[in-house]
């Protein structure tokens, strides 16, 4: 077990570094200019430079965070909303009827069709931005909690039924757990899929945020701004997945196993 | 997102280029072109701007002045994108405001391209408009003012901030498009905005115009639309460039001989009743050959006129927002003024 770890992470650490080395060689064989592909050195003295001067105004840590933030809480609002309408559209064929097409117009919408929309309608503060995270976190937890709702074995109402339990008690104390292993995996998408709205979302007054940085970087032509940007948001997402992994095992310790 | 798309567009345009067009710039040279080597082709990257481009555009004036020549025209949202397509050779010929000129000759871009012909001087057409009750710069202390960055626009705010003693602090300056700027205006988001037509004559319908970028030359802070031509092709094509230096002549004489033509040229282009047509083109300064070559804008060969310095001082704003790490010297600026080819083009007038 311990060797398979090392075996993992000395693979990983490989893998990273063969991507530098043939970027590197990229860049030094000069076939684009340096503003299509900026050397690694020079990405990384933007990172030092923007992590401690700043870029914009505003030092790489705000901009992440004030992203991080917006993310939070537009994910948020689209996760509640997610289940609620989740376990509304697995539980009634009529509301399947009614709200099922819904969620999956809203799901194929590209973000950058309708910002201009929420700006008008929501302004150029944080509401168009929180709006913008919550469309396009709500529809993947939407359609895996009512998947899951729906594949919720027969058998467990039943039983609870027989056991005395009330009917409005049957969504909370039965359906949700059973359905809680799909959910966390509709939950994980989602925040994928906010985080890749991140950059569009921030297109409006967007700095700070890391998205912002990127856009702002782009009118200039700062290419290397632009690859930290993508790798900053790259890895925050990575670590943003693993610890909603985590999260999913502590949750439902059961997966796999029943 | 658009303009990163753009910048893997022009990137793969570079590949197509680089795999193929080998050959093709060969026969430029070789014996594919015209007898007298004209190119094969030239390709010209023009803006949604009423100026003297257009008219030639509608008239087919180049197609006309250079039969051998294949024109391909296309269009461009935003200098920065042409200074994109420029890096990779897409376009020979191109149109941008001066803040994106001086980022583009300015390290680490470096691009190698010169500014033959002004398209035109900003006047009316962009301005700073405020919201009723603000009277004057000053009091837009703590109050929100957005422009377009990189644009000639947001130079034109900061340089009239400057002017007014403020510092970038005092005011929250926002990035946003025109069109989101119209938005936020007609919500109340934003106090002020220093943008261009057609949405400066919406914010003008309800705001107050506190100055415009003709007051702004005036005072010495100038912004133009230049024309930019790759160095290589310059070089290798002096005739064309000749030919298409006379042809923008042409058409910014055709503006003062007879208006009415040159807008019904423009309003085609830009889909404007010719009325319209009229009055954007009189917010812009355009100038014929001989206006080029005074000492106020392109100058001559032996003395380069003042546009190097008006580049040289958008470069120190640059250097300021960070944009670019050193403020080059005066004569990278004046080296980016295509004198000679101006002056060979014009040798007989």
């Amino acid at each position: 077990m311990g060797a398979g770890l090392w075996r993992a992470a000395g693979l990983r650490l490989l893998a990273i570094a063969v991507i530098v080395a043939v970027w590197q060689a990229v860049a030094m064989a000069k076939i684009w200019p340096p503003v299509f592909v900026p050397e690694p050195a020079a990405v990384w003295r933007q990172f030092v430079r923007t992590a401690t001067e700043g870029y914009s105004g505003y030092p790489l840590a705000e901009h992440l965070l004030a992203s991080l933030r917006r993310i939070l809480i537009g994910c948020l609002y689209g996760i509640a909303g997610g289940i609620s309408l989740g376990l509304l559209i697995g539980m009634l064929p009529s509301a399947r009827a009614l709200l099922g097409p819904l969620v999956t117009f809203v799901r194929t919408l590209p973000p950058l069709a309708y910002l201009s929309l929420l700006v008008i309608w929501f302004g150029i503060d944080e509401e168009p931005k929180i709006w913008l995270l919550l469309l396009a976190s709500l529809p993947p937890v939407a359609v895996a909690t009512a998947e899951a709702v729906r594949g919720v074995h027969e058998d467990y109402l039943n039983a609870a039924r027989s056991l005395g339990a009330p009917r409005w008690a049957l969504p909370w104390r039965v359906v949700l757990p059973s359905a809680l292993p799909e959910i966390i995996t509709g939950v994980r998408v989602a925040v994928g899929v906010a985080y890749t709205t991140v950059v569009a979302a921030e297109t409006v007054n967007g700095v700070p945020g890391i998205g912002g940085m990127v856009r702002d970087a782009q009118r200039y032509n700062q290419t290397d701004v632009v690859i930290l940007g993508i790798v900053v948001i790259g890895l925050s997402g990575l670590l943003i997945d693993f610890l909603l992994q985590s999260l999913d095992r502590v949750l439902v310790p059961w997966r796999g196993r029943t | 997102m658009k303009r990163l798309g753009v910048l893997f567009a022009t990137a793969a345009l570079a590949l197509a280029a680089c795999g193929s067009g080998g050959s093709g710039s060969d026969s430029g040279s070789g014996g594919t072109a015209a007898a007298n080597g004209a190119p094969e082709t030239l390709r010209i990257g023009y803006q949604l701007i009423p100026n003297g481009d257009l008219i030639v555009k509608d008239q087919k004036w180049l197609e006309q002045a250079l039969p051998g020549t294949t024109i391909v025209w296309s269009k461009f949202d935003s200098g920065g994108d042409v200074n994109t397509a420029m890096i990779s050779g897409a376009i020979d010929i191109g149109l941008a405001g001066s803040s994106p000129v001086t980022k583009g000759l300015s390290a680490p871009l470096n691009i190698a391209y010169q500014v033959p012909w002004i398209f035109d001087v900003i006047g009316d057409n962009e301005a700073l408009v405020a919201r009723n009750g603000i009277t004057d710069v000053k009091g837009l202390v703590g109050k929100r003012v957005a422009a377009p960055f990189s644009s000639t626009t947001h130079y034109s705010l900061l340089a009239v901030l400057a002017e007014a003693g403020l510092s970038e602090s005092q005011v929250k300056i926002l990035d946003m498009e025109p069109p989101d700027i119209q938005a936020a205006w007609q919500r109340g988001d934003i106090d002020g905005a220093y943008v261009w037509t057609p949405v400066l004559a919406e914010l003008q319908k309800t705001g107050k115009t506190l100055v415009t970028s003709r007051e702004l030359a005036q005072r010495g802070k100038l912004t133009a639309d230049l024309a930019v031509v790759r160095t290589e092709f310059a070089e290798k094509y002096p005739k064309a460039l000749d030919e298409w230096l006379r042809q923008q002549d042409r058409a910014v004489k055709l503006t003062r001989t007879d208006k009415a033509a040159a807008a019904a040229a423009i309003g085609r282009q830009l889909n404007l009743s010719p009325e319209e047509a009229t009055r954007q083109l009189d917010q812009l300064v355009l100038l014929d050959a001989s206006e080029q070559r005074s000492a106020d804008y392109l100058g001559t060969p032996d003395a380069p006129g003042k546009l190097a310095e008006h580049l040289r001082s958008a470069a120190e704003f640059l250097k300021t927002q960070q944009k670019i790490d050193a403020v080059p010297a005066l004569d990278v600026f004046q080296k980016g003024l295509a004198t000679k080819e101006l002056a060979d083009a014009f040798a007989g007038s």
